[in-house]
């Protein structure tokens, strides 16, 4: 499954990327990691998700239907949607090791995008300096967004609680003078 | 090789004068810290031996304090420890050697006069670190196990060569363990015959058995001196009835004529004799007349005739009557005797120079008059005679003629070297003097704030038990530089079986957890008993006789 792409790269910088989502109404969730496959794959978190009409000047109507009744009467109007997705960059792989840093080039526009396999989410995650690029996103609340990172990789991790440790005592250093954010960034991961 | 030490935490901040600062590793817990601990920071290029005087809780963020994590919040706490509230550790360095590994057999450890680099680590010491600082017992007889440090199996040593030198103290309110930690360094002294001891045992507790006052065997007995040191050691009794219910075989039965009491003996006694001046010269009258047989023939005056007398002497009347009525108190003494057939002081001196350690009981007699009666004229007496012999040992030069170092234990001792009497009382002079004479003092008492700060600052080694008292605190801490850290930890001290340990008879100042005072310590010492005794005596039969 990690193998079918999600989505495909329709914008980018050095810093973030935009991708369509092969699904409607599916992006990847809120806070997972993704990566775009490439020579060197780079790894990002997922921000932002939305979902909107294709054309800019038509905005999506009530029909005050079920969507199964809406897809039996009129089908169409799901092809004029679109589900776009936003991810933050927190590093890239060469040479067959994971680096947390900004990839030199910005991700090429039609690569595809892909969920990261569980052993890379633990690779990515086995240093947690990418708290650093979470924090730098203006776009989302950046506890969620790091209180949701956070959580896919412990998922990942077969719940060890040491990692929440750990991960905790990495934000203290980050964020340490933030005390109300450290807070509730702790209190959203906990069990 | 050296040993892979525990770490404890960084060195974070500090200055010389003001000891270092170390952050606590998050994996160890501030509670395992305890002040008098000892460690060791490896700098860049020495080792510094430090001692933690202080331990406290930090926060980087003030708001952390001001809204502490409840106890649901484990993970909270979890995250928060050793990361935005850590603990910090006060170390005091007090050693340092350096790190050069080709010199290290040769590098004796000397004072600091530096301290390491940001973020040197700080470990635990191990058995190495600390047998290289105060010696071993395997390694020289000089040395002598006295405790463990607090939280470590490793014995710690006492330098008895340095201990020798000087005048020493043994200090802690009552019921800390003095005459325990003063049997117990006496016990080093006599097993390693460094020193011969003059012992005045005001409760009769050293010679024979005492009773143990805490520990496992609470309330049983332990062994005295006699007793584990055999033919060493002499008991000397001033009340033979005491000694004889107690089951003790006493060698010698003080006695003390009255003309060997001197004006100046009475005159360390004005206060027990509540005498005044006064008093004291019309003492010197009398003096002046009859010579060393003043006080018996004072004694011997009829309370009638006193007026003839003082008009005899040229003495005011009244005067020579208080004088006369408050001296009487003497004549209760029994060992106080018109004439007498052996000379104690002679007799004492003849043990002493065969090496044999005497215990003076005094039984029954244990007022503070009779103590220090007794124990001021003996050593005035035992004083001038060692002056004699060392100046004899200095125009001669010969080592036979060296006079074998004295060291004479005193209790209550502010009563003997309080600021009035130390100026009066030969042990004053002796404190003083030091070793010129090779006699020094064992000072056990319980009040040094009443000691005269000139004697205290001459005392060479001090073994504390806890004091609580500001003012005596202040008293032990006279004399060594630099003590206001030492405060802390000597106020921190358990009220059993720990003393801090500090001057000249151990390169720093340590924490010790006291040796106990039972079997392993009576076999070490080479005492043997039960089956074994017969054992060891049938083998020196064979010795002696060959196999029959």
């Amino acid at each position: 499954m990690e193998d079918t792409e999600i989505g495909e790269v329709i914008g980018s910088s050095n810093t973030e990327l935009i991708a369509e989502s092969s699904l409607l109404h599916n992006p990847p969730p809120f806070g997972s990691f993704i990566k775009v496959q490439a020579r060197e794959p780079i790894y990002a978190v997922v921000f932002n998700a939305y979902t909107h009409s294709m054309e800019p000047n038509r905005l999506a109507i009530a029909y005050h239907r079920s969507e199964q009744e809406l897809r039996d009467e009129q089908p169409q109007i799901f092809e004029l949607l679109k589900t776009k997705f936003e991810a933050v960059i927190i590093g890239y792989e060469h040479e067959g090791t994971i680096r947390h840093h900004l990839p030199p080039q910005p991700p090429r526009l039609h690569s595809f995008v892909h969920t990261c396999h569980p052993m890379e989410v633990r690779r990515l995650t086995s240093h947690l300096k990418f708290f650093r690029f979470l924090l730098g996103v203006e776009k989302a609340p950046r506890a969620e967004l790091i209180a949701g990172a956070i959580r896919a990789a412990y998922v990942v991790r077969d719940c060890e609680r040491s990692f929440l440790v750990q991960a905790g005592k990495e934000l203290v250093k980050l964020i340490g003078d933030d005390y109300e954010m450290l807070s509730s960034i702790l209190q959203r991961i906990q069990d | 090789m050296q040993q892979l030490r525990r770490r404890v935490g960084v060195v974070v901040n500090g200055s010389l004068v003001g000891g270092l600062e170390m952050k606590l590793d998050e994996w160890y817990s501030v509670e395992d810290i305890r002040a008098g601990k000892f460690v060791v920071i490896e700098g860049e290029k020495s080792c510094f031996f430090c001692m933690v005087t202080d331990v406290r809780l930090d926060a980087t963020n003030p708001q952390v304090l001001a809204d502490p994590p409840s106890e649901e919040e484990d993970l909270m706490r979890q995250v928060l420890h050793g990361t935005a509230t850590y603990g910090t550790v006060c170390l005091r360095p007090l050693l340092m050697t350096e790190k050069n590994e080709l010199a290290e057999e040769h590098d004796e450890p000397h004072l600091v006069k530096t301290i390491p680099v940001h973020f040197s680590v700080v470990a635990e010491a191990e058995e190495e670190d600390v047998n290289r600082i105060f010696g071993s017992e395997d390694a020289d007889s000089r040395y002598f196990h006295i405790g463990r440090p607090l939280d470590m199996e490793t014995p710690i040593c006492v330098d008895l060569e340095g201990f020798i030198e000087r005048s020493n103290g043994i200090f802690g309110k009552t019921g800390t363990g003095k005459t325990f930690l003063t049997r117990l360094v006496l016990s080093g002294l006599i097993h390693k015959n460094r020193a011969v001891n003059l012992i005045y045992d005001m409760h009769s507790e050293y010679g024979w058995q005492a009773t143990q006052e805490t520990g496992n065997g609470r309330g049983s007995f332990v062994k005295g001196l006699k007793q584990l040191f055999g033919s060493k050691v002499s008991i000397f009794t001033l009340d033979p009835e005491s000694a004889r219910r107690r089951g003790v075989q006493s060698d010698f039965n003080v006695k003390i004529p009255y003309n060997q009491i001197t004006v100046e003996d009475i005159a360390s006694l004005s206060d027990e004799l509540n005498l005044n001046p006064t008093a004291i010269e019309s003492a010197y009258l009398i003096v002046n007349k009859f010579g060393r047989e003043w006080l018996s023939t004072l004694l011997k005056q009829d309370p009638a005739e006193i007026k003839d007398f003082a008009d005899h002497i040229g003495a005011h009347p009244e005067s020579i009557s208080a004088l006369h009525r408050k001296l009487k108190r003497l004549e209760n003494f029994n060992f106080l005797q018109e004439r007498v057939a052996d000379d104690a002081v002679y007799k004492i001196l003849e043990f002493i120079d065969k090496g044999v350690h005497i215990v003076l009981e005094f039984g029954q007699q244990s007022s503070f008059l009779c103590y220090m009666l007794v124990s001021n004229i003996l050593t005035r007496r035992l004083h001038d005679q060692y002056v004699m012999k060392t100046e004899r040992y200095l125009s001669s030069g010969r080592p036979q003629d060296k006079p074998k170092q004295l060291i004479i234990t005193i209790e209550e001792a502010h009563k003997f070297l309080n600021p009035m009497a130390a100026r009066q009382t030969i042990f004053g002079t002796i404190a003083r003097e030091m070793r010129k004479y090779f006699v020094s003092l064992l000072i056990v008492d319980q009040r040094p704030s009443s000691i005269d700060d000139e004697v205290m600052s001459q005392v060479g080694t001090r073994i504390t038990a806890l004091l609580s008292d500001e003012k005596d605190i202040n008293a032990v801490l006279t004399g060594v530089s630099n003590a206001s850290w030492l405060r802390s930890v000597l106020s921190s001290l358990d009220s059993k079986q720990q003393a801090l340990l500090m001057g000249h008879a151990v390169p720093m100042p340590v924490v010790i957890r006291t040796r106990d005072y039972d079997s392993v310590f009576y076999t070490a010492l080479g005492h043997v008993e039960g089956e074994e005794l017969s054992q060891k005596a049938q083998s020196n039969i064979a010795d002696l006789f060959g196999d029959r």
